[in-house]
């Protein structure tokens, strides 16, 4: 008997991975998206070692916008610091900030729209009426309003997880407005998945409701989560940019928008400073497409039979 | 019959799906009515015996097999397992002991099988949920026992397999290993074969008549096919529009079958060589009818070639006509 025994090891998921990647790498756009991304997220990860510490006012060093140049590869700003410096810098805090509206969401959205979706009914009604709320509430409004309200309670100078008030408040409003288109779709793949027979299956073998919902159909949802999951981020960095450039960001944690911000108020464009509204505005620019590409190459990788779950 | 070998007892089941009825309806005040899916049903299913539920699509045998596997809240009757009346019991935690011993086999195993799930994973999933196992080696060792019996050898071949690297037979096999894993008393089979080659569907069937055998397993069997039916069970059953036309051992169904549809269920069937229909009766005619609009008297009147003024108004009762042979007709009066 003991030799009836089955070793079990997972080596099928492996293979299944690996077929995916081949699959998802083919495509030129998910190739390019990726690089920009890695390419950022060194930016991001390290942005002590590759030009130092955060310049400010007082450890500025170059001109008053000069043009780029051998020591400045990307020019300077109104106060004399290097633009480099500050845009590697503003890579992490807008990617952070990105990310983390992004995993806000995507948790939100999928339980939500799972929750709806799988018990239906009045829980749907309600949980549906609520995501619509959501879904055409305006997240600059919402900032506009919430920013000040949260700066005069928690005091300007204080750090929630980390984050100086406005950011964490972005943060909070992205991850609040962007959850809802993630829910709808999750609520519409669960409603097709619930009626499939393996969750008949699961219940006849006593798998409770949450076990069936975290089990069998989370599994089956993670196409869609992913592909639609790479769209929310590159939705976020649109968002967090425009908010900062309409000056909710942290002048001491400067992102790309609120570089931006800074650029057109410092009139860098009648200047003819490009490089001090250019250089953030392009990283902003290709990070958002790269996360498009990858989102899109997502879809395609997982259509049309694989989306529908093979 | 009450009977102290039942293990199973279904006493007057009904399941009425309620037609939503449009605004003039609702405005007006009109009854919307309902679908009588299945309307009063008596069947018992004695230990390690296997009953066929026989009849056409539409006549309510796969909610039958819902309702005994609580996947489907019956709107009439008691649903008894050894006595015990299962009927509201409801809820993951207090229908564990039930769903231990009570299991299903589900008729399209590409659909019954999640696709993200290992051979391992699908046929492990009871047991876990169950709580039968205490560790890892157990559960190994239940797993493999299961898929040998469902005659997956050797199961060390299979259990890190996903379902779409493997045959129908072979989906079905651990359709049958899932819940088999349990060891449960009854197992409720819906259509196991209809989806399966020819070739591929005695060994399923060996598979399933083994299992009673072995374990003194009872099985409720569903399908379609009266042959296949006769092949398998100890009794027949046969389903017409949400009610039992007539109930019997499987060789009295098959051979001396009383009931104007049960003949003409057995002449429908087709048969190698030789006159296919006896022409007792001329072939069935038309469709069954929408379980939302049941015909009144005998239900099968409408298709019935030997029906008669009575049938038109009253519905036949449930007569015994030969050792535990029952049949519902009004020629039995004659």
């Amino acid at each position: 008997m003991s030799d009836r025994i089955v070793q079990y090891s997972p080596s099928g998921r492996a293979g299944a991975i690996k077929g995916f990647l081949s699959k998802f790498l083919g495509y030129g756009g998910a190739q390019l998206g990726l690089l920009c991304l890695v390419f950022f997220i060194v930016l991001a990860a390290v942005p002590n070692i590759l030009v130092g510490p955060l310049e400010t006012a007082g450890t500025a060093t170059g001109d008053f916008l000069a043009p780029p140049s051998g020591q400045h590869l990307l020019g300077t700003d109104e106060v004399g610091r290097d633009v480099l410096n500050m845009v590697v810098h503003g890579a992490r805090i807008s990617l952070t900030i990105a990310l983390l509206a992004t995993v806000i969401s995507l948790i939100l959205g999928t339980t939500i729209g799972m929750t709806a979706g799988y018990y239906g009914g009045r829980v749907d009604v309600w949980l549906m009426r609520l995501t619509d709320f959501f879904f055409v509430m305006p997240s600059f409004v919402l900032a506009l309003v919430i920013t000040p309200v949260v700066l005069e309670v928690m005091g300007r100078g204080r750090e929630i997880l980390g984050f100086r008030p406005s950011l964490f408040v972005i943060l909070v409003v992205i991850g609040m407005t962007s959850w809802a288109f993630v829910a709808r779709v999750v609520r519409s793949q669960t409603l097709s998945l619930k009626e499939r027979t393996f969750i008949d299956r699961a219940r006849v073998a006593g798998s409770s409701n949450f076990s069936i919902m975290v089990r069998h159909i989370l599994p089956n949802l993670v196409p869609q989560i992913a592909a639609n999951g790479a769209l929310v981020v590159a939705g976020a960095i649109y968002v967090e940019t425009s908010l900062s450039f309409l000056g909710l960001g942290d002048p001491l944690q400067p992102s790309w928008g609120t570089l931006l911000s800074l650029a057109q108020r410092a009139g860098a464009a009648s200047a003819g400073a490009w490089w001090y509204l250019g250089a953030p505005g392009l990283c902003a620019l290709t990070v958002s497409l790269s996360f498009v590409l990858i989102g899109n190459a997502l879809d395609d990788t997982f259509n049309p039979r694989r989306r529908v779950i093979p | 019959m009450p009977d102290a070998a039942d293990i199973l007892r279904l006493e007057s089941i009904k399941v009425h799906f309620p037609i939503q009825g449009g605004l003039f309806d609702r405005v007006l005040n009109r009854p919307a009515g309902a679908v009588r899916a299945v309307d009063g049903i008596d069947l018992n299913v004695r230990r390690g015996e296997i009953v066929a539920l026989v009849g056409e699509s539409g006549s309510g045998k796969t909610t039958v097999g819902r309702v005994i596997t609580k996947l489907a809240q019956p709107t009439g009757g008691r649903l008894l397992f050894e006595g015990r009346d299962m009927t509201s019991v409801q809820g993951t935690s207090a229908l564990r002991p039930y769903r231990h011993r009570v299991q299903m086999i589900f008729q399209d195993a590409y659909q019954a099988l999640n696709p993200r799930h290992t051979v391992f994973d699908i046929v492990a999933e009871p047991l876990r949920s169950l709580r039968l196992v205490k560790n890892g080696t157990q559960l190994a060792e239940r797993v493999s026992e299961a898929l040998a019996a469902a005659g997956l050898n050797p199961p060390g071949d299979f259990v890190s397999r996903f379902p779409h690297e493997l045959s129908g037979g072979q989906r079905q096999r651990v359709v049958i290993a899932g819940a088999l894993a349990v060891r449960p008393e009854l197992i409720v089979a819906d259509e196991p074969v209809s989806m399966l080659d020819v070739s591929i569907r005695a060994q399923i069937l060996q598979v399933l008549i083994d299992l009673r055998d072995k374990y003194n397993m009872a099985l409720l069997f569903i399908t379609h096919d009266l042959p296949l039916a006769w092949l398998i069970a100890d009794r027949i059953a046969v389903l017409y529009l949400g009610r039992l036309v007539e109930i019997g051992s499987a060789d009295e169904i098959t051979f001396n079958p009383r009931h104007p549809y049960t003949i003409a269920l057995r002449n429908a069937t087709p048969q190698i060589g030789g006159n296919p229909c006896r022409a007792e009766l001329p072939a069935l005619q038309g469709e069954v009818p929408s379980a939302a609009r049941v015909p009144k008297g005998c239900r099968f009147h409408p298709r019935c070639p030997l029906a008669f003024d009575r049938c038109r108004q009253e519905e036949p009762p449930t007569v015994e006509v030969g050792s535990r042979h029952m049949s519902a007709c009004w020629l039995n009066e004659r």
